[in-house]
């Protein structure tokens, strides 16, 4: 540095001046009428724990290798969504949106939707495009088959038979008045297989895997369990290298993330041996279909997530391919194993509080119940035909009888924690539930999708064995964190 | 195979009758399976099949019981000689968005698989004017590849139709959706099958069926009935009788030449106001 190095002026308060006062329930706090804290009582969701369909299919659609998502409607429903990518990922996020106004409104969006595919494909080279419908291209009846037919005779017209053929158009529909991000990635998991598998009846003696929005460290640990087994397996939305990318030049201009599952894995998914939805909320209608198509099993759920959910899925992995489960892997089940009764005193008994993605909520719930704690509320913000029987199932085994909430906003769980006699102990959500764990102060921790207000959470698992001793750590830190003074953890 | 017809033509002209009678006779004299499904709003397109019962439609179902309550057993009610019946319904006039309804209430139905492979005809009858994207629907790719008009000698019926004819031409390259003809539902017009003739002539269509106008139609509408039920035996049940095995043999399918506006004022003039040149 410099000698001459002058202090950059900072104008209005400065980071190091910020207070920020942590407000607890105050005995001025009035509760609310019990009347409308259920969900089904009001017209209106309130702090909602979901969000569009689109937004899962625009998750898709980036797992592709040089694969752009294509939104047909007007800007805001790809900004906030590129948003939200970049908050969770810190990485940019590639989506090309129709742009409609009022005229698209109004006449259709036909002349969008192909002049904004042809700018596209000449401009950005893309393998696939993935073409995202939303609330309004559905509402005035946009008839997207005969709209990618047009663009693709454009193409032709344009660029040749081969240049314009090559791009493939895969149509998902999702209108965002319906359904979830969790509907909107499972549709684009059978859309996929139904525009590009193909029966090729030539076994390739591989898996696929579908795992779900999880993060790329799930992806990598999925990965690494097959690895660790022999196991060869095509992943359908490979998004670990597109969503934690090195900072390194631009190898291709324009510039696309190495990662992404390529064309010919998918073509290809209709020769493999089984196929294993890890959610089976997000990816099992893909699962579904190949089952019937092409006769391919379909192990849907549930999501590998601590010691028995992890178990099932080695062992139907080592039952599909003959591959036997190595050593490795029983020594990390083993230093799990081992950590778990290693902080049992930190987790036995522990009431706790869940909410997220049904998938994740129903792994976490089973995981905590393995690890002696007790879930007093479990919550999903997307309802489900399942949920709550397979709520019902987990807790069962232990005797806990949570308050489980089907499709529920963040308003009624929260003010179900707020009414309970007995607080809970510790919240395992995403960051929506940050303000909730600060009123009732309790510690939040965070896993599932939407990890925004903190870092690196999308590097590590919560998937396999290890993902446990990581989700683990963080329980018991965040325990510690809150429950024993300073001088007492010293003495630990 | 099943053939899915979608049955377009101006307000008030008659289609929901047409298509009934239609779908009574073809069932009736030709044991033909067949599903009728209405795609109005109004879900008036099936009361004659079903002998004057107020459908559930999907949309109600959908509205009150959310969408996993609609299933095939909640919407679809069997009428005269086992045919299937369907209503769309949708939103009050004035609210809402009704081609929206038509999207949602075809697409649940494909989910439950109600058009299946026992049908040998599915006939959308449609809202009179495609008015927007919802109304042409039933005409998206693997959807109804036919379409049957139905027009009489008056102007405004003749511009609807030639209207309707235009929207198709674009339908008509991507989806593969062709015209199957024109049946005129006759109002007593001067010179009228001379007109629909030629204007058929014009649009590269064939008139499919001239349905002279009788009352016992309107009689079987007040016994809530279809001709073909209420009196089987008459004259006009063996128009509509004649009418099913024309669509039954068809092979008469075109993309249509819709005309311009001069050249549908012209025709009109030639044929519609002869009475009016000779009486000033």
């Amino acid at each position: 540095m410099s000698a001459n190095h002058q202090p950059i002026s900072i104008d209005g308060i400065a980071y190091n001046q910020l207070k920020i006062e942590k407000k607890p329930i105050t005995p001025e706090y009035v509760r609310r009428d019990p009347e409308l804290v259920p969900k089904a009582n009001r017209t209106v969701v309130v702090n909602p724990a979901r969000t569009c369909m689109p937004f899962g299919a625009m998750f898709a659609g980036l797992g592709m290798h040089r694969g752009l998502p294509f939104v047909q409607g007007a800007q805001g429903c790809t900004t906030y969504v590129r948003y939200t990518f970049c908050r969770i990922f810190q990485e940019p996020a590639s989506i090309a949106n129709a742009s409609f106004h009022e005229d698209a409104a109004v006449f259709g969006g036909r002349k969008n939707f192909i002049e904004g595919m042809r700018n596209l494909i000449v401009r950005y080279h893309p393998d696939v495009v993935t073409v995202v419908t939303t609330c309004s291209s559905e509402i005035i009846g946009d008839d997207m088959v005969s709209f990618i037919k047009a663009a693709r005779k454009r193409l032709i017209t344009e660029l040749g038979e081969e240049d314009g053929s090559r791009p493939k158009l895969v149509l998902v529909n999702t209108p965002s008045f319906a359904g979830s991000h969790i509907v909107g990635y499972d549709r684009a998991s059978r859309a996929f297989l139904e525009t590009l598998a193909q029966d090729h009846s030539k076994p390739n003696n591989r898996i696929n895997i579908i795992p779900g929005m999880v993060m790329p460290g799930d992806v990598r640990e999925i990965k690494h369990l097959l690895r660790e087994m022999g196991v060869d397996a095509y992943t359908l939305f490979d998004i670990s290298d597109v969503f934690d990318t090195p900072l390194m030049p631009p190898q291709t201009l324009p510039y696309y993330p190495e990662g992404g599952t390529r064309i010919t894995e998918v073509e290809d998914m209709g020769n493999s041996m089984a196929t294993f939805a890890l959610c089976q909320n997000e990816g099992g209608l893909g699962a579904r279909y190949l089952e019937q198509k092409f006769e391919i099993p379909a192990f849907i759920g549930p999501m590998p997530m601590g010691v028995r959910s992890t178990d099932l899925f080695l062992k139907r992995v080592s039952e599909v391919t003959g591959k036997e489960i190595s050593k490795s892997l029983k020594d990390e089940r083993g230093r799990l194993l081992d950590f778990m009764a290693d902080t049992l005193h930190h987790t036995m008994m522990k009431r706790v509080a869940i909410f997220g993605d049904p998938d994740i909520a129903t792994g976490i719930t089973r995981f905590a119940c393995e690890l002696g704690m007790e879930p007093v509320a479990v919550m999903s913000g997307t309802k489900t035909k399942t949920f709550t029987a397979d709520i019902e199932g987990i807790v069962a085994e232990s005797g806990a009888k949570p308050l489980i909430l089907n499709g529920s906003d963040l308003f009624e769980f929260e003010e179900s924690l707020k009414a309970m006699p007995v607080p809970v102990d510790v919240i395992i959500g995403n960051s929506k539930g940050a303000d909730i764990a600060k009123e009732l102060q309790v510690p939040l921790v965070r896993a599932g999708l939407f990890v925004y207000d903190r870092v690196g959470y999308h590097k590590r698992p919560v998937i396999g064995y290890r993902g446990g001793e990581r989700l683990l750590a963080d329980l018991v830190n965040a325990i510690m964190d809150f429950s024993y003074p300073e001088e007492r953890t010293q003495q630990l | 195979m099943t053939r899915k017809i979608a049955i377009y033509g101006k307000g008030g002209i008659g289609k929901s009758t047409t298509t009934q009678n239609t779908a009574a006779a073809m069932a009736h004299f030709y044991d033909k399976k067949i599903m009728i499904h209405g795609c109005d709003p109004k879900a008036d397109s099936t009361r004659l099949i079903l002998g004057g019962m107020m459908q559930v439609t999907v949309m109600d179902t959908l509205r009150e019981e959310g969408e996993e309550a609609v299933t095939l057993e909640k919407v679809r009610l069997m009428g005269f000689n086992g045919i299937q019946c369907v209503e769309s319904g949708g939103p009050e006039p004035g609210v809402g968005c009704a081609g929206r309804g038509v999207i949602t209430a075809i697409n649940l139905m494909e989910e439950n698989e109600a058009y299946g492979s026992e049908l040998d005809f599915v006939f959308f009858d449609v809202l009179g004017d495609v008015v927007c994207g919802g109304f042409a629907m039933p005409v998206r790719e693997g959807k109804a590849k036919e379409i049957y008009i139905v027009a009489s000698g008056e102007m405004m019926a003749l511009y609807a139709a030639n209207n309707i004819c235009r929207g198709m031409v674009k339908y008509a390259e991507q989806s593969g959706v062709r015209l199957g003809g024109i049946i005129c539902n006759s109002r007593r017009v001067d010179g009228e099958r001379e007109l629909i003739e030629e204007f058929c002539a014009k649009l590269g269509t064939q008139m499919i069926m001239f349905v002279p106008r009788d009352n016992i139609v309107q009689k079987a509408e007040f016994n809530r009935k279809t001709v073909t039920e209420f009196a089987p035996d008459c004259e006009q049940a063996s128009v509509y009788k004649e009418l099913g095995r024309r669509i039954i043999e068809n092979i008469n399918f075109v993309v249509p030449t819709p005309m311009t506006m001069d050249e549908m004022e012209g025709l009109v003039l030639e044929y519609g106001l002869l009475d009016v040149g000779e009486a000033s």
